[in-house]
């Protein structure tokens, strides 16, 4: 278990503090809870764009970067469908350069047009390089588009296509900033060498005064279950067949989720689960598979990923894969695997726990959820699981009216 | 009220505490280096060796032959391998690179005792079954082809072919064709002949006394040849441009570069610090101009790549595809602004504190420090070489900058190659 202690400040910001005084230095991170999932059709990618603009300027701030490293610290950010996250490393000493910055840019960030021209640009590079420019890079887009017909989760956090990017205007990123980058949606975690009193110190001299938010957040608009099996042929330039096969699961905090990450845990994680040995190591149309969740906050997927050797169609695949998992929904969970992944799971949290970074990552996703001990219940609920709920619940969710299958053909 | 526009007071600090190994020495003549990390409950394992340059295998033979090592040993077959090292959470790993190659276990404190016989049996007792060769061999060739497809892999292939000639190992492209080559007898010579040579462990994690000495006993009696290797020295060429277009692509993958210095020679650190002005860091020099100013890329960096003997140095980036030549040209105007203007005092200031600050969090998190260890080590330097770039990059001075840059990047020596 990770330690912590919290406080909220008047504005709403939810505060972390995860001391550890074996290091030297220190890791401010905020979440802020927006991703994809809460941008709109034509505005697609809004939300991964606006995390480049938040590394500008601010009133106070000529240019974030410098002011950091200056200091001996380094940064970085990501976003995906439910969250955007920002950290920064630093030497402890300095923790309060970390603060004057953050809360710059949540109070008064620049939004100017060089830098809303020059990340357009960026961000425009970006898609190209890791989703056009690659064999199978578009595949994301595929399956989403496929499998969702009303979320948002129907796009990949890059956007759905470069013409999203390039109308983004200036109003559409003022209103991203006022409705999202406020303190009450907001988490931060401050960890390393610090110490609680410090923090409730730094954080209510520079965030104490930010504001609350006033814009309200638009709902989410929810997908509706699925009737019938959807498929959709892809062809490419690519040197082999890939099969992409996904199904509707829970939500992160819904019935129903641990199960489903379970599922994937024993058909696919490692090289001894079921997929990996019947289909790969003792099969001749899979050179690989993989089967995993995206563990989203809304419902998400589960997938099964594959390439095909060379010559063998993405549809004889299917076939095999199908196979595999109908003698799953019939069998028994032993023992044996239940250990596995018992210890895989203990494992785990020792391995990524490892990082100062990670620790105060985990803490701030937790804690977005509604809960920062939800890491360590989850895996108490998780390991205590019977085979029979597991067989149950791949029994609701891995049927076909509920799959969506990309077809991602070789060309010739 | 509080004054925003006035920047919090700041430290840098002066000393690092760079720790030492603890030293052991195997009957079998195997060095092994140990950090403890008491608050860790995970364990790595490590055996690294160091390729044999004359030994003359064929390409792809140390790869597959590591790979092939949990595919069955004499007592388990790979079925029972595989859910062994999973049931005990365990992560086999094995590191194919041009210098050194080797075989590591991730697994924690509680199963140690029950993994480490088995991962020993890895070391000797392989026996290379047929089926899963050919199955391996499948994979690897269609990993080949997909890699070839991606521009910039297919670009650092290129650049080490240009730099380190065809004939090298380091310049040597692998081909689908290659992996048809490989058979089973040659798997099995090399793994007795030529896998653990110069071997030495590289250990960090929890471990009590008799959980070390277990690993001295287990591993102490496999044998071990030791060699030395010639020293290889490789002078730059004349300018060289490799162009491999595609028409499909809307981008080019572009690399620039040359040979340079080994990390014990006196000019290493000043190189360094240029590097990391130019294009080390998210605040260098072409990430501002080329990214942030012109945004023709996502991302742009130099770097200095590490072998033993002769460190190389290249500069890296997916760009525009109309704007690749432009992109090369402010690459060189870069350059020659280092070398005819100095650095300013605030520039200076802050790649200084951002160089310090990183080498502060790179020693502050105990279970990597092996790993930096290690490719010191193999260097043939030792922790000393932080302590030294620390203490350079405390005094280090706007003429130093110049001076290297002069000294080692000329146009007429570099490599260019442009995939896309």
């Amino acid at each position: 278990m990770i330690n912590y202690q919290q406080f909220v400040l008047d504005n709403g910001l939810q505060v972390l503090v995860h001391e550890d005084r074996s290091t030297k230095i220190a890791v401010l991170n905020i979440l802020y809870k927006v991703g994809s999932r809460n941008e709109v059709t034509g505005k697609t990618g809004l939300a991964h764009y606006f995390e480049h603009l938040m590394f500008g300027s601010s009133k106070n701030v000529p240019v974030f970067d410098t002011e950091l490293e200056k200091v001996g610290g380094s940064c970085n950010a990501f976003t995906n469908t439910d969250i955007t996250n920002f950290y920064i490393t630093l030497p402890a000493t300095n923790i309060e350069t970390a603060f004057w910055l953050e809360s710059d840019r949540m109070l008064q960030l620049n939004l100017s047009e060089k830098t809303i021209e020059a990340q357009r640009k960026v961000v425009i590079e970006e898609f190209k390089q890791r989703y056009i420019n690659q064999p199978y890079g578009d595949v994301h887009h595929h399956i989403r588009g496929l499998a969702y017909e009303r979320h948002p989760y129907q796009w990949p956090t890059i956007g759905k296509n470069l013409e999203d990017i390039v109308n983004y205007q200036k109003a559409d990123v003022e209103e991203f900033y006022f409705t999202h980058y406020r303190p009450d949606n907001a988490v931060m975690v401050v960890a390393g060498d610090v110490t609680l009193e410090q923090v409730k110190i730094l954080s209510e001299k520079w965030f104490g005064s930010i504001p609350l938010g006033k814009i309200s957040k638009n709902p989410v608009l929810q997908e509706l279950p699925q009737g019938k099996k959807k498929t959709k042929v892809v062809e490419a330039d690519v040197p082999t067949d890939a099969l992409y096969k996904v199904y509707h699961m829970p939500g992160k905090l819904q019935d129903g989720y641990l199960e489903s990450d379970l599922i994937t845990d024993i058909l696919g994680f490692g090289r001894s689960s079921i997929l990996e040995q019947q289909l790969v190591k003792n099969g001749n149309l899979f050179a690989s598979i993989g089967a995993y969740i995206f563990g989203t906050v809304d419902p998400g997927l589960l997938v099964f990923s594959g390439k095909m050797e060379k010559g063998q169609p993405a549809e004889l695949a299917e076939k095999a894969l199908d196979e595999v998992v109908a003698t799953f929904l019939s069998s028994t969970v032993s023992e044996n695997t239940l250990t596995k992944i018992k210890n895989q799971a203990e494992a785990m949290k020792i391995y990524e726990s490892v990082q100062l970074l990670n620790r105060a990552m985990s803490l701030a996703y937790y804690a977005h959820l509604g809960n920062p001990d939800y890491q360590q219940l989850e895996y108490e609920k998780k390991i205590k699981i019977p085979s029979e709920e597991i067989i149950k619940q791949a029994n609701k969710i891995l049927v076909e009216e509920n799959s969506s299958v990309v077809y991602y053909k070789a060309k010739n | 009220m509080l004054d925003r526009s006035k920047a919090p007071e700041f430290k840098i600090p002066s000393s690092i505490e760079f720790p030492t190994p603890i030293q052991r020495t195997l009957p079998n003549g195997v060095h092994l280096y140990f950090i403890p990390t008491p608050e860790i409950d995970a364990v790595k394992l490590e055996i690294s060796s160091t390729i044999n340059e004359t030994s003359n295998s064929k390409l792809l033979v140390p790869y597959f032959a590591l790979e092939m090592v949990t595919e069955g040993t004499l007592t388990k077959d790979a079925a029972t391998l595989d859910d062994f090292f999973d049931t005990y959470a365990s992560e086999v790993e094995t590191e194919s690179g041009f210098e050194n190659h080797g075989l590591s276990i991730l697994t924690t404190k509680k199963h140690f005792d029950k993994v480490l016989p088995v991962y020993r049996e890895l070391l000797t007792e392989a026996i290379f079954p047929d089926k899963e060769l050919t199955k391996r061999k499948k994979q690897k060739a269609l990993s080949i082809h997909i890699n070839r497809d991606k521009n910039s892999h297919r670009a650092s292939q290129l650049f080490r072919k240009a730099l380190f000639g065809e004939n090298h190992p380091f310049g040597q492209i692998t081909e689908e064709k290659d992996v048809d080559l490989v058979y089973r007898e040659d798997l099995i010579e090399f793994y007795k002949k030529d896998l653990w040579t110069n071997s030495e462990i590289f250990l960090t994690g929890n471990l009590d006394d008799s959980q070390l000495e277990n690993i001295i006993r287990e591993i102490g009696n496999i044998p071990v040849a030791f060699f030395q290797n010639p020293t290889t020295g490789f002078p730059n060429q004349k300018h060289q441009r490799v162009a491999e277009e595609k028409e499909k692509s809307v981008q080019s993958s572009i690399r620039i570069g040359c040979h340079l210095i080994p990390k014990n020679h006196p000019d290493y650190f000043k190189l360094n610090l240029m590097n990391t002005i130019l294009g080390g860091y998210f605040g260098s020099r072409l990430i501002k101009n080329i990214r942030e100013d012109k945004g023709h890329t996502y991302g742009i960096y130099s770097s200095i790549g590490g072998l033993k003997n002769a460190d190389y140095w290249v500069v890296m980036a997916d760009v525009i595809k109309e704007h690749d030549e432009a992109v090369i040209d402010e690459v060189y105007m870069e350059i020659d602004k280092l070398k005819n203007e100095p650095v300013s005092a605030h520039e200076l200031e802050v790649v200084r504190n951002y160089m310090i600050g990183k080498l502060l969090s790179q020693f502050s998190s105990g279970f990597e420090l092996i790993g930096r260890f290690k490719s010191i080590h193999q260097a043939g330097l030792d922790f000393g070489f932080y302590q030294q770039n620390l203490d350079y990059i405390l005094h280090a001075k706007p003429e130093d900058v110049m001076e290297v840059a002069n000294k080692y990047l000329h146009r007429e020596k570099m490599v260019e190659v442009i995939v896309g």
